[in-house]
């Protein structure tokens, strides 16, 4: 640890040249943005995290969630098409939402499902780089109040890098390059779910049960989850996949 | 449906009613939709596999269909790199082109081609071909433009899977979509159903989709279905609900 620094700052440092770090072999978007995700997390005060991405055809795609509540409050307002997520992302502003049943009359679909699921404060930021919006990364907690100043500004700043990290490097042909980035990106994670029901299906298994077996056999060969995915689709590859798969899971 | 989704099959759907269509949707009628209905001069729709295999499928005019035979010729070129990469394509200006594809570059701008569109026919690792467009006019696509080219390639992909059916052909059909909730389980279960019936993922899709049109019941809840695991697939036979 760097003389002075306390454990917290030592690890905000480590996870911003995490993000900006997009350039090393074996670059992989959609574990990229998991890790974001998870980061998140970890240093803010939230219990959970959820990230959109933009599909480009006029909505957005679910992309990462720390947990199935948050992947099922995600889904949903996709699904009514209302929420501070969609908010966040067709502003391009910060919606913050320190205790959500304060906003039935806004949203009320959206807060009676988030209340059902046990969440109450939502911290929405969008990944914006210039004017455009690719996404929003949103942070859920169990209990109301608002994150303090320091969490916010922390948020933004992470989310902010690590946009910057995915788009700006090949900026020349910048709209060509994002939507090809984006569309890689979406389709990736298709193949992670196709992989996820090969698995699932070969082992008896759950689909979460496959996908941390999956992400944990990418990790120990530092390969792209993606391209684990599509070996184990056509066959390539087999991975070990037990029933303590499911303790990455915390519960909100 | 959702709005842009159901807007762009309504196009599809007026070009195969109109005076050159069969009434059929048909890859021909979403060729021609989105010819007029995109700023761009022509589109084509070309099936191809991982083994090099290129079929032509449909073209808005002579010179899309050219375009495709000069890269399978050439062996080079946006179409084929769209494939092989499984992303987008997007060249606003062929001039800034020539190193990369030299021949092809060279060889469409000779024919007055400006831009060239390319987008894969994909979702996950199903590949099954390319949508391309053309416009004698250099520029990018607008983004309302790029957000219905993409529902189209979305359209071509679902039309090229219910073909390799045959339920394209069936009364009253029309290609299902994939709701936000619930697209998930689409494609766990196609992964699922691959391992059912031993087959491709490309071929676990169709039979899925052949399913749910059959059985009039939504894609994502025969998918549901799958996942939970109260519906299985069994080679050669329709799918058997699972007992207890």
């Amino acid at each position: 640890m760097v003389e002075g620094m306390t454990m917290r700052e030592q690890r905000v440092t480590d996870t911003f040249v995490e993000l900006a770090d997009t350039l090393v072999a074996g670059f992989d978007t959609v574990e990229f943005l998991h890790t974001l995700t998870e980061r998140c997390v970890e240093l803010l005060d939230a219990e959970t995290a959820g990230l959109l991405l933009a599909d480009e055809r006029g909505s957005l795609r679910l992309v990462a969630a720390s947990t199935s509540e948050t992947q099922l409050l995600e889904l949903f307002q996709l699904q009514e098409e209302e929420g501070p997520c969609l908010e966040c992302y067709r502003t391009g502003q910060v919606v913050t939402l320190p205790d959500a049943s304060q906003v039935a009359g806004r949203w009320p679909r959206f807060t009676a499902m988030a209340t059902e699921l046990g969440f109450a404060g939502v911290h929405a930021i969008p990944m914006q780089l210039r004017t455009q919006v690719i996404g929003t990364l949103n942070l859920f907690r169990t209990h109301p109040n608002g994150l303090d100043d320091n969490d916010a500004r922390l948020g933004k700043a992470l989310v902010d890098v690590a946009t910057i990290g995915l788009l700006s490097e090949r900026a020349v042909r910048h709209q060509e390059m994002v939507t090809e980035q984006l569309q890689t990106a979406l389709n990736s994670r298709v193949t992670i779910e196709q992989a996820k029901g090969v698995l699932a299906e070969r082992h008896g298994v759950t689909t979460d049960q496959a996908f941390t077996a999956m992400r944990r056999h990418a990790r120990s060969q530092s390969r792209r989850l993606g391209e684990v995915a599509g070996e184990i689709i056509v066959g390539e590859v087999d991975i070990t996949v037990t029933d303590t798969a499911n303790q990455r899971h915390v519960r909100p | 449906m959702g709005e842009r989704t159901a807007r762009v099959f309504a196009w599809v759907a007026a070009a195969a009613a109109d005076g050159e269509g069969d009434g059929r949707i048909s890859p021909a009628a979403l060729c021609r939709a989105a010819r007029t209905r995109l700023q761009v001069d022509g589109v084509s729709m070309t099936a191809m596999t991982g083994h090099g295999m290129h079929t032509p499928v449909a073209a808005s005019g002579e010179l899309a269909a050219e375009l495709e035979e000069l890269q399978v010729t050439l062996g080079e070129g946006p179409g084929l790199a769209a494939f092989t990469f499984g992303s987008p394509m997007l060249v606003p200006d062929l001039a800034t082109s020539t190193a990369r594809w030299p021949g092809f570059a060279t060889a469409a701008r000779e024919r007055g081609v400006a831009a060239v569109f390319a987008f894969p026919l994909h979702t996950g690792t199903i590949q099954l071909g390319v949508l391309e467009l053309h416009r004698a006019e250099t520029g990018p696509l607008t983004t309302e433009d790029l957000a219905n080219v993409l529902v189209f390639a979305d359209l071509g992909l679902q039309l090229l899977l219910d073909s390799s059916s045959g339920v394209d052909r069936r009364l009253g059909y029309r290609p299902a979509d994939e709701p936000a909730r619930g697209r998930d389980a689409v494609h766990q279960a196609t992964g699922m159903i691959a391992v059912q019936l031993g087959v491709g993922v490309a071929e676990a899709l169709a039979r899925l989709r052949a399913h749910a049109f059959t059985s009039e019941t939504p894609l994502n809840e025969v998918a549901a279905d799958v996942v939970a695991r109260r519906l299985r697939f069994r080679p050669e036979t329709e799918p058997d609900e699972a007992p207890g």
